[in-house]
């Protein structure tokens, strides 16, 4: 891995530069778009993308829920914002899914999180911290697009040389 | 099987335990490339332990900001463990080594302590490659360390770890 993150975005149609993409579904089965993964340095940065932990992209991973926290576009929010650092202290204190990665939308500005289950029922992503700060959608997938991670080792909050939180080293 | 306690200037044995989730983790992958605390404790039973938690727990501000690690490890199990971690408002790591084995290998076994067969309390910094920066011995609590203590330890990590601590000229 050259870089700890990747391109994410969520699009209303497939792209077809993308290196994973799967079609997102609403809980009651309503088709709502399509969820897309590009390499970092394969291209230019897709227009919208934001940065996410390599981790939680595996075009091999098995299906999945999705809990989808995206910060409103217009809305410039701070990693450092204080609300954000509780929010990841509320992620630390809890227990942990199979994914869980910030989006990066640039190097001081958090875009939303991602947080994945590959449980077959989302009762793990009910109470998704980041949902208490940004609107979110529950999103289900099929196989080849969510990955698995290791739970962040805690206490730190704070991100490594702008990668997304919580990876773990410089 | 080495039953030397692990002293200032060694490396710290790579083990795997599980966490207060049940996930097993191993060590190089919780301290990851950052100094790390190390402490091992009795059991939430112990007052001396709920005394030196109460100042671990003041020190995770400081420590969530700093790009440093807290890891705590007892005989309890995984469950005991994460209520434990709950109740006192710890974010950071908890391993179970409920078959003390990695207890055995350290040579930690208090063996004064016939009832609960409990580590020594102690606690080790660390360094990313896991040599051990200080040892403190805990078994009469003033042999525990301070914080000012575990905060020079890690400033000393720091230092030698970070080519940078001294703010670059430009």
């Amino acid at each position: 891995m050259t870089r700890p993150w990747h391109w994410f975005a969520f699009r209303p149609e497939r792209p077809d530069d993308a290196f994973a993409t799967t079609p997102a579904f609403r809980q009651d089965g309503a088709h709502l778009g399509f969820l897309a993964a590009w390499k970092v340095g394969a291209g230019r940065k897709p227009v919208g993308a934001l940065g996410i932990d390599a981790r939680a992209i595996d075009p091999d991973g098995a299906p999945a829920w999705i809990s989808l926290a995206l910060a409103p576009e217009r809305q410039r929010v701070l990693f450092d914002d204080p609300a954000v650092c509780q929010t990841m202290r509320v992620v630390l204190a809890t227990s942990p899914v199979d994914v869980m990665s910030t989006l990066v939308r640039d190097p001081s500005t958090i875009g939303g999180a991602f947080t994945a289950s590959h449980d077959p029922t989302p009762d793990d992503l009910a109470d998704d911290p980041f949902a208490r700060i940004f609107p979110r959608r529950l999103l289900r997938v099929d196989g080849g697009f969510v990955g698995t991670m290791p739970a962040p080792a805690g206490p730190g909050v704070q991100r490594y040389a702008g990668a997304p939180w919580p990876w773990d080293r410089f | 099987m080495s039953t030397q306690r692990p002293a200032t200037g060694d490396r710290f044995i790579d083990f795997e335990l599980p966490d207060h989730n049940g996930n097993c983790r191993r060590l190089s992958e919780l301290v990851a490339g950052d100094a790390t605390i190390l402490h091992f404790y009795r059991g939430f039973w112990c007052p001396k332990d709920q005394a030196q938690f109460r100042g671990l727990v003041q020190l995770q501000d400081q420590v969530e900001v700093a790009y440093t690690r807290m890891i705590s490890v007892s005989v309890d199990p995984p469950e005991v463990a994460a209520a434990f971690r709950a109740g006192i408002g710890a974010r950071w790591t908890f391993l179970s080594d409920a078959s003390r084995e990695v207890q055995a290998r350290l040579g930690l076994l208090e063996t004064t302590d016939t009832v609960h067969r409990p580590y020594v309390p102690t606690v080790f910094t660390l360094y990313p490659d896991l040599r051990i920066q200080s040892a403190y011995n805990g078994y009469w609590f003033w042999g525990r360390p301070t914080t000012a203590e575990l905060a020079a330890d890690l400033r000393t990590i720091t230092r030698a770890i970070r080519a940078d601590l001294e703010v670059p000229a430009r």
